[in-house]
């Protein structure tokens, strides 16, 4: 356990600072590694897998292969999206095993309802549809259309993480617009 | 899908760019959008940190002997000044007699390398890899403007993992490679084997 100026003091250290002293075998610096990136990779895996748990078992099996894997992080200074990479992929392996059969019903972190009982039935029915329909898209495909509308990453940020160009994902991300239109269309009727 | 909404939706248009009819399909997506980022938790739940430390410390501490653990502590050990000159006077002894090791050595020569790719439409093409630390610190050149791109670089002899980054943000893998290394993550680098110069 780090003493609480000790936990203070590690959060002023840089993420490439971290990287060194895990890879020396420092425990804390590893940790503060995953309390920096843990919300951003699990807010990822909930809308890729669709279920608290099974995004709370991605997140830790992307940070354990990444522990092991921690001196293949070529550029310290962005371990944030080395990570992030790892924990993608963890997710479309995860999707493309469970072939992509998500339950919708089962969406955690739904907002509680607001007191107007109509209007929350509206919500939820809308939602209930946008997340049937994003369960069905292929995963590079709902990966893309995550990253780049939900979650506000760049193309060219998209591009230097997944390793994939610019005109692939833009390909990616027009196919999920058309795919999610079509899919809503068909539940609206 | 119209091809100004996907535009407008890549933010290479303004809401205003759009005609009337395409507007509302605009504010339908931003709607949607905003309705996919609310039903998604802030943040990971509380104590998932603790639990991904505690999974790493039982994977890893397991595998280890508590023997090495042990060896591998850093400890601090008191060492009397009589000892501390006889152990000063032995390394004296021995750096005196052996050298000190790789003290002479021959640096190791680096080879030049050609790297080549046809890339017609580019506008930047670098080459980064594990002998750059993967910063896109070596510009290719196209100097007569027919799509190939090429560059000479010293590499010291041993096997290297490299790619191309086409307009500084595309990472392409080499498609004449000599190989293929699998970087663990989905991606494949391309493989360099560079031999040593042989003898002068």
């Amino acid at each position: 356990m780090v003493k609480p100026d000790a936990r203070s003091d590690i959060r002023n250290v840089t993420d490439a600072d971290l990287v060194r002293e895990a890879l020396s075998g420092s425990d804390p610096a590893f940790g503060e590694l995953v309390r920096r990136y843990q919300d951003l990779l699990y807010r990822h895996a909930v809308r890729m897998t669709g279920r608290g748990d099974d995004a709370e078992d991605v997140v830790q099996s992307a940070f354990i292969k990444a522990h092991r894997n921690l001196g293949k992080c070529r550029d310290p200074d962005r371990v944030g999206a080395w990570l992030f990479r790892i924990a993608a992929n963890a997710c479309k392996d995860f999707l493309k095993a469970k072939r992509e059969t998500v339950g919708v019903e089962q969406m955690p972190g739904l907002p509680a309802p607001d007191g107007d009982p109509e209007r929350e039935a509206d919500l939820g029915r809308v939602r209930d549809e946008i997340e049937r329909a994003l369960a069905h898209l292929p995963a590079e495909q709902k990966e893309a259309f995550l990253m780049k509308h939900v979650e506000g990453w760049s193309y060219i940020e998209m591009s230097r993480t997944l390793k994939v160009s610019v005109p692939a994902l833009k390909m990616r991300v027009h196919r999920a617009r058309e795919e999610l239109q079509t899919l809503l269309q068909a539940y609206g009727s | 899908m119209d091809n100004r909404l996907q535009a407008y939706l890549d933010g290479e248009l303004t809401l205003e760019d759009l005609p009337l009819e395409l507007r509302a399909r605009a504010r339908e997506w931003n709607a949607l959008i905003d309705d996919i980022r609310d039903a998604s938790p802030a943040g990971a739940p509380l104590g998932l940190d603790t639990r991904i430390l505690a999974a790493l410390d039982s994977a890893g501490r397991r595998a280890r002997p508590a023997w090495i653990t042990w060896l591998l502590r850093p400890r601090l050990v008191p060492v009397p000044p009589a000892a501390a000159l006889a152990v000063l006077a032995g390394l004296f002894l021995i750096v005196t007699v052996l050298g000190v090791p790789g003290g002479d050595a021959i640096p190791e020569s680096r080879v030049y390398v050609q790297f080549v790719v046809e890339a017609p439409s580019a506008e930047t093409v670098q080459l980064v890899g594990d002998f750059t630390e993967w910063q896109p610190t070596v510009e290719l050149e196209d100097a007569d403007g027919d799509g190939v791109w090429s560059g000479r670089v010293p590499l010291l002899p041993g096997v290297h993992e490299y790619m191309f980054v086409i307009d500084g943000s595309d990472w392409v893998t080499d498609p004449n490679a000599a190989g293929y290394q699998d970087d663990g993550f989905g991606q494949k680098n391309s493989i360099v084997a560079v031999s040593p110069v042989s003898g002068t």
